[in-house]
């Protein structure tokens, strides 16, 4: 035994002599680590990784560097502040032209762009693409095509006229990218490929800077190499794109994520927890960051999180409910709650990111303070401008010279104001609504208990489902017999459906570097609102109708894009949101992306270099290629 | 008709009968489900895009036709039947419009490979370890083996697996912690392929033969000790027969029987796959496919894994129950 057990200890000893960041394997054979970026693909594994028809509906991955790195299309507006402003025009050469109505959009396109096979890209893929689309039903943008299109023209190679069936003064949103638009087909591929929902594109042939270099038929991993000829592509003007490799791959779960990074096998990470984001800022805070570089580290996406209402419901159907329901909300432990602190607030109906603080926010601010509700007994001032602060000053105990302490970073990181917590109000709103408490316990006007479940994701979405029990916790505190719901997969079902009484989700996303507000708010039209039992098209899952808000909405329509009058008409539909609150806006869908600094730099910053969402399945985040360059 | 060709056929029999019921089950608890398929689709589609409401309807109505889903229950029932005599489950719904047997045959060799080579090395050596333990109860080693051994079982899979991930990967990261083999290298059988794939399934395997060995061996030992306590036991130790042929051809040998059966039952499991293994350790298989097939709505893949399941499983069973005749003579049909 004794000799058996010596054996073993030198053994351990052998192995203990390792040097500890040995490595059994490099990670990706035969490329060379200092010339590939190594991102997160949020997708997982791709089941279908030998497709790369993007046009075959959810056939197979997208940000698996197919939509960042391979495709392109006629505009992008940054989410940001963009390298050279949010509008870019990359297959265009110009902005769209519309006639007077906006029943014709024409589009004047780059010369110069080439396919990765050598085929010059001309007016006839654009007009082939759109033909494709009007011809087929089943492929991605078929119906967006098909709704609005009544013809499509190339009278020269660098002009493509759009006839539209009817006035669209936001057409041209459907080739600009957010996230993703509809992307330009290769017309000589195309075209001898048959039925263009069943061909596989593999390898794709590409308009971006980058082509296809490998993948794992298992869907893990997918290779893009930079083009030999990239000149010849739109993203060229910002000069070579710095990683030669780009590998989008399926890490796995948060905790994962984190050890990948802390090991330099993951440059990128595209979302973490919060306490996966604190950890990599504690052990690995010399070369990985956020957008923030201090707390709270996260990119706030153009998209608000809020607690949705289902207003076709009779509980919810008086604003003085809503609104009481929202004064029972301390923002301050939801924040703490849900993103343990690292959130970013907003009282109001855009989230509080890219130039949106400087387009609403900010002029928002003077009318939220004279804002009052009457509650039936007196008239309260809800609006607490400190609320973003405060959060700031909770923090600061336990974190220190993180939390900055210039108001206008407080307010760029954590939000501005946010409405004050009043049972007293709250109460007195309730009871104008007919509503009674007896004991300790709500009671709705016909008497019956006053119970609301909030429909929350469960593990598919963890930030989000603390914030709808922090909330519920409240509520219930005050005799509202609030519990949450786990939906897990059937979310979308559900509030589809509009079968739920509250949810946490959103109905707002905006382009974050853009003023306009039609890519959402159109939606919001009283038109598309379902009955009740029948499926709700995106995205007033609150299913909310009012005519003040379809006039509008119908003058949003009738102004051009870039016209000064959308934001002022922007300015009313806040206002309007505000007095009526038909879903409560929590706070931006804060998004903690890490980037690891060993191999590369030039990643975007709120700060030095606010491009782009860092949040690398976004199609915008080509950008990140044209800045990154390596340290080594 | 010998009484075996009476027993094959009507376990044969029994064996269609399960499928039958079992594929029926499958079928009808998919299409219970809460999660319409094109309503995950669009929303995969519009969540992040500006699409107008009218060409949502629009998209909609194009999928229903798309994916088949037009016609009741029943229509949709017996076009399932008869694609299944075909050995074909259509096109998935989640990645339109590949075969869902293309996307099984991918990633089943994976699930087969790492479960049936864990579950065997868990078998061997539980029922080595424990076999052993349970014969020679004053030997220290074999007492520190079923402490292991029993140490390991009670512990949650995850927890395990996360230790493994982080004590190999970033303790003394000397394996690999994510795929199925190194990226770049291309598939093929050759010496760099094979040894990439070897060294990727050391960690999952490591965490399922850790915690499935406990029950082997807590199994084994449990029979062996009451074994040893037979008269035919005692009087071959009275006969002077070797201890190791005792513990071989007296001991082992009959407690094994009810090993085996529990073997083929495992076996037939390794078609669900391991889902956390999976998740966890990034390991390519059909667990991750069942459960993206299943939050999308996916059923022609919910139902092409889980009649495979179902046919595995019902195999297996089919398999012991015609090979324990031979094993065990007790149980010879008469």
């Amino acid at each position: 035994m004794w000799s058996v057990g010596r054996r073993a200890v030198l053994l351990g000893s052998v192995a203990a002599s390792v040097p500890f960041g040995a490595r059994a394997q490099e990670e990706i054979n035969n490329l060379p680590r200092n010339q590939t970026l190594i991102a997160e693909n949020p997708e997982g594994t791709i089941k279908n990784a030998g497709w790369f028809n993007i046009w075959a509906i959810n056939a197979g991955g997208q940000s698996n560097g197919l939509h960042q790195l391979a495709m392109d299309t006629l505009w992008y507006i940054d989410p940001e502040q963009g390298i050279d402003g949010v509008w870019e025009n990359s297959l265009a050469a110009e902005k769209p032209i519309y006639n007077a109505d906006f029943s014709e959009m024409t589009v004047k396109l780059r010369r110069g762009i080439f396919w990765s096979d050598g085929v010059e890209f001309t007016a006839d893929d654009v007009v082939y693409t759109i033909q494709t689309h009007l011809q087929n039903a089943g492929l991605r943008w078929s119906a967006p095509v098909q709704v609005n299109v009544a013809g499509v023209s190339a009278p020269d190679p660098t002009t493509v006229v759009f006839k539209l069936k009817k006035p669209n003064s936001r057409f041209h949103a459907l080739f600009t990218v957010r996230w993703n638009a509809m992307w330009m087909m290769p017309k000589h591929v195309f075209e001898k490929a048959g039925d263009p929902g069943k061909f596989a594109f593999d390898p794709p042939v590409t308009l971006g800077a980058y082509k296809l270099h490998s993948y794992d038929t298992n869907g893990k991993w997918f290779i893009w190499e930079r083009r030999a000829d990239w000149q010849r592509t739109s993203l060229a003007k910002f000069g070579e794109p710095g990683p030669r490799y780009v590998t989008y791959i399926d890490p796995g779960p948060p905790d994962k994520r984190v050890i990948l990074q802390m090991n330099h096998q993951l440059d990128v990470i595209h979302d973490t927890s919060p306490e996966g984001m604190f950890t990599l800022v504690k052990q690995a805070g010399k070369t990985s960051h956020g957008w923030f570089k201090s707390f709270p580290y996260a990119h706030p996406d153009p998209t608000l999180v809020a607690v949705i209402l289902n207003d076709q419901n009779p509980l919810f159907q008086n604003r003085d409910v809503r609104w009481a329901l929202a004064l029972l909300i301390d923002m301050k432990a939801v924040a703490m709650a849900s993103y343990r602190g690292a959130a970013t607030i907003s009282a109001i109906g855009v989230p509080p990111t890219g130039k949106y603080p400087q387009y609403y926010h900010k002029p928002m601010e003077a009318w939220l303070s004279g804002f009052e509700i009457d509650t039936g007994k007196r008239k309260i001032k809800p609006y607490d401008p400190t609320v973003g602060a405060q959060i700031a000053n909770l923090l600061r105990a336990t974190m220190g010279d993180q939390i900055p302490t210039d108001p206008a970073l407080i307010a760029g990181a954590f939000g501005a104001g946010w409405w004050k917590p009043d049972a007293q109000a709250a109460a007195e709103l309730l009871q104008r609504a007919g509503f009674a408490k007896r004991g300790d316990q709500w009671f709705t006007p016909d008497g019956k208990p006053f119970a609301i479940h909030i429909v929350v994701e469960g593990d598919l979405r963890p930030v989000m489902t603390r914030a709808g029990s922090m909330i519920a916790q409240g509520w219930r505190q005050f005799g509202i017999d609030a519990s949450t719901v786990v939906a897990q997969g059937t979310m979308n079902d559900r509030r589809g459906a509009g079968d739920f009484e509250a949810m946490m989700a959103w109905s707002v996303e905006t382009w974050g570097g853009h003023p306009d507000l039609s890519f959402f708010l159109d939606s919001w039209h009283s038109q598309f609102v379902a009955k009740a039992g029948e499926t709700q098209t995106p995205r007033n899952w609150q299913r909310w109708s009012n005519p003040e808000l379809d006039k509008i909405i119908e003058q949003i329509r009738t102004v051009g894009f870039d016209d000064p009058k959308g934001v002022e008409l922007g300015l009313d539909y806040l206002k309007l949101v505000a007095r009526e609150m038909p879903t409560i806006p929590l706070m931006a869908y804060n998004v903690f992306t890490v980037m690891d600094e060993t191999y590369w730099t030039g990643y975007p910053d709120a700060v030095t270099a606010p491009y782009t969402d860092p949040v690398p399945n976004w199609g915008n985040t080509r950008y990140m290629m044209a800045k990154l360059r390596p340290r080594q | 008709m010998s009484s075996y060709v009476r027993y094959l056929l009507r376990r044969i029999g029994q064996f269609v009968l399960v499928v039958f019921i079992g594929v029926n089950i499958a079928f009808f608890i998919t299409h219970a489900t809460p999660i319409d398929p094109v309503e995950q689709t669009i929303s995969a589609t519009t969540s992040f895009g500006s699409t107008s409401p009218e060409a949502i309807a629009l998209m909609r109505q194009s999928l229903r036709d798309l994916y088949g889903l037009q016609g009741g229950l029943a229509h949709q029932y017996l076009a399932f039947w008869k694609r299944v005599a075909l050995a074909d489950f259509g096109p998935s719904l989640s990645a339109f419009p590949t075969p869902v047997s293309v996307l099984i045959r991918r990633a089943l060799p994976w699930t087969v490979g790492l479960l049936t080579t864990a579950t065997l090395i868990s078998w061997a050596l539980g029922n080595l370890l424990g076999g052993l333990a349970g014969y020679h109860r004053n030997s220290r080693v074999l007492r520190a083996a079923g402490v292991l051994a029993m140490g390991f079982h009670p512990i949650p899979y995850y927890i395990l697996a996360f230790v493994l991930l982080i004590v190999f990967g970033y303790v003394w990261p000397v394996l690999p912690i994510t795929g199925g083999s190194q990226m770049n290298l291309p598939q093929r059988l050759d010496a760099a392929y094979v040894g990439s794939v070897l060294l990727h399934s050391i960690l999952p395997l490591l965490s399922l033969v850790l915690v499935g060995i406990g029950g082997w061996f807590m199994g084994m030992r449990a029979l062996v000790s009451n074994i040893v306590t037979e008269d035919y036991v005692a009087y071959a130790e009275l006969g002077g027969v070797s201890p190791q042929r005792i513990l071989r051809s007296y001991v082992m040998r009959n407690a094994l029987v009810p090993q085996v059966t529990g073997l083929a039952m495992s076996v037939g499991g390794i078609f669900n796959g391991a889902i956390i293994t999976e998740q966890v350790f990034g390991y390519p298989g059909i667990g991750s496919l069942l459960i993206d097939a299943v939050h999308a709505g996916d059923y022609s893949l919910v139902l092409g894994i889980g009649t495979v399941s179902i046919v595995a499983v019902a195999t297996a069973v089919l398999m012991i129950d015609l090979l324990y005749p031979l094993l065990d003579p007790r149980a010879r049909v008469g």
